[in-house]
């Protein structure tokens, strides 16, 4: 039996889906349970649900053969999976925002102060560009770091824009875009190849069909 | 502690305090305070814990350790294979040569002023590497040697948050025949079967296959790094947005493509040789498939599968390179190949192939495979009667001298009897001495 690490939320509804189009069903989790594993109706699938930060974790430490999480939660844990496929639902961008006028203010203040919930992604991404930055981690509502003055831009996702819009920010620079990825255990993909093989081969027939 | 002791001494601590002669009051009270909260908690907390990323060995680990420890040392032994010791800190140069594959930040560094940065080993290769080209630079070849021992390594949150990893490798030096890979292999899967462990496959690969189509590509450093670290991942997605920015002839991003899914039986070898337009990647293939038929002969073939898209440490790795799988296990238990530059950095040209098992992951596998041996008690309690004697002694020396193991009751304060003591730790017999006879009891 394998298991399956879903990110509680829009990600796990979406996922569930999908593995109903390819027959994989599990009524229990669409009852609105509040238990954290299930089985799927056929019994060959356990899935878990876990807060989406915590999916790679679960992944890489072999818990979970698969995982489904967002691009951004990936890129910030760093930790050693296989990325096989995009999943292209929970589509947005990692961006900096901030004043478009004012990027850099402090006149004490050597470098700039970075808010975000993403403090890995932000450090290396301006150590990319070769500067140094102060990272202050927040836990959410970024978007205050540069209205309060805490700090001077905010890296974070973006979907639509309206929360930035409605509160005088502008993308700055754009990081990457983000979407749901289906990751693997790099031993389980060796060891359990068959089952997550049909799995894997199924999404992606789902979702060549659906861009054609 | 009573009221009064405790003031005095708060009183002797303030007396022998050479600022207390100012009899400042806040200087008085903050004294005072330290004094008292250095009584009420009679331990630094820091004494009862250990840094993150290491571990301690109870006895029931360390007694499977070492049976394992014994397993390999003998296997090894029995396979031609001398066991050598280097020093567990070096010089830095020697772990940062040109094909390291360790980042100096991973690495514990000490400095001095009069010497060079030392570092703990982060790695015993490279040290056997050193050894090779120098100190057994004029024995005969090939030279088989083996090692145990711990190394540490700084990776951050990956590998657990482990810092200390033991280890227990091989290392085969001077032969560039694929005769001297297939022994690895082999010598691995024996190991795993040794231990005791059944469920596990071993991948093989060849980094010169890849090698050979990023030349072919005729792609700068950083480029087929990019590519590398892509198709280690088998981040198929993000390989492709990258080959669409490369201009090279489509046919080869088309192969590059598809090496991260380039794994499973026998097939993938012949799947590859349709790919290999170079002499570099064909040889490569040849070359994997040569010591897949000796694996095949040697009926291990069950054992082993083909991954040519594991290519890790590109720097390092020269030719085959495998990695050991257990299911269930998140990790590879032991992974090795062929470094046949590395040698000639610490002065002599030798070619080499090894591999390294990480004992702690071992462990963790037996025990989920529940392969794990109790802690043995001991076959017999000693209980003198009165005091030690000549007698006593040596009929202890001659039971243990059988291979019993024996244990002398000493009466703790706790006024345990020796026949409940050796009730409690499930020790069989009981061997009393008294009015000059011995007397024996099961428990």
């Amino acid at each position: 039996m394998i298991t399956i690490a879903l990110a509680k939320g829009r990600l796990a509804e979406k996922t569930l889906d999908l593995l109903e189009q390819l027959g994989i069903s599990c009524s229990e989790i669409r009852t609105g349970s509040r238990k954290l594993i299930f089985t799927t109706d056929d019994g060959t699938i356990r899935i878990i649900m876990v807060k989406p930060s915590d999916v790679p974790a679960y992944v890489e430490y072999g818990t979970a053969d698969i995982g489904i999480a967002g691009k951004d939660t990936l890129m910030e844990e760093g930790r050693s999976l296989y990325e096989m496929l995009d999943l292209k639902f929970g589509g947005c961008r990692l961006v900096v925002a901030g004043f478009p006028d004012k990027k850099h203010s402090g006149i004490t203040q050597s470098h700039i102060r970075v808010a975000t919930k993403y403090p890995n992604i932000t450090r290396s991404y301006f150590s990319g560009k070769g500067e140094t930055v102060e990272i202050i981690k927040l836990n959410g509502s970024v978007e205050l770091g540069p209205l309060t003055g805490l700090s001077d831009v905010i890296v974070d996702i973006v979907e639509s824009g309206r929360t930035l819009a409605e509160n005088g920010l502008e993308v700055l620079e754009e990081i990457c875009p983000v979407s749901a990825r289906l990751v693997v255990n790099q031993v389980s993909l060796k060891t359990r190849n068959d089952e997550i093989k049909r799995i894997i081969d199924g999404l992606r027939e789902l979702l060549e069909g659906k861009e054609s | 502690m009573t009221e009064g002791g405790s003031k005095s001494i708060i009183i002797s601590i303030l007396y022998h305090d050479k600022l207390i002669k100012q009899q400042s009051t806040v200087v008085r009270l903050y004294v005072k305070r330290k004094a008292v909260s250095r009584l009420s908690s009679p331990f630094n907390k820091w004494m009862q814990q250990i840094p993150e990323g290491v571990q301690d060995s109870l006895p029931e680990e360390r007694y499977n350790a070492r049976i394992a420890e014994d397993k390999l040392r003998r296997k090894f032994h029995l396979s031609g294979y001398d066991e050598v010791d280097t020093p567990l800190f070096e010089y830095l140069d020697i772990f940062e040569g040109k094909t390291a594959s360790i980042e100096q930040e991973q690495m514990y560094k000490f400095f001095e002023p009069g010497s060079r940065i030392m570092v703990l080993r982060p790695d015993i290769t490279m040290p056997i590497a050193r050894i090779a080209a120098t100190k057994m630079k004029n024995r005969p070849l090939p030279l088989r040697l083996s090692y145990f021992g711990n190394v540490y390594r700084y990776e951050g949150q990956r590998q657990n948050g482990q810092r200390e990893f033991a280890q227990a490798g091989i290392e085969l030096l001077g032969s560039r025949k694929p005769e001297a890979d297939a022994e690895i292999i082999s010598l691995a899967v024996e190991s795993l079967l040794e231990l005791g462990l059944t469920e596990f496959q071993i991948d093989i690969g060849q980094v010169e296959f890849f090698k050979g189509l990023v030349e072919e590509a005729g792609l700068n450093e950083v480029q087929s790094e990019n590519l590398r670290h892509l198709t280690d991942q088998k981040n198929k997605l993000a390989l492709e947005m990258q080959l669409k920015e490369l201009s090279i002839p489509a046919e080869t991003k088309n192969n590059l493509l598809k090496i991260p899914m380039m794994f499973g039986g026998e097939e993938v070898l012949k799947s590859a040789m349709v790919l290999a337009e170079t002499e570099r990647c064909m040889k490569a293939l040849e070359n994997l498939d040569v010591i897949y038929r000796m694996l095949k002969n040697f009926g291990l073939s069950r054992y082993i599968a083909i991954d040519l898209g594991m290519v890790h440490s590109l720097n390092y790795y020269t030719g085959m390179i495998f990695r050991g799988m257990i299911r269930d296990m998140g990790y590879p238990v032991c992974g090795g190949g062929r470094y046949d530059s590395l040698v000639s950095e610490f002065g002599k040209d030798l070619p080499a192939t090894g591999f390294a098992l990480d004992m702690r992951r071992i462990l963790m596998a037996l025990e989920r495979q529940k392969g794990l041996a109790p802690l043995p008690v001991a076959d017999i309690l000693f209980v003198y009667d009165s005091s030690v004697n000549k007698e006593c002694y040596r009929k202890i020396q001659s039971l243990r001298s059988e291979g019993l193991r024996v244990e002398i009751f000493l009466p703790a304060e706790n006024g345990m009897t020796a026949e409940a003591y050796a009730r409690e730790k499930g020790i069989p017999r009981l061997l009393q001495f008294s009015s000059g006879r011995f007397q024996e009891r099961m428990v």
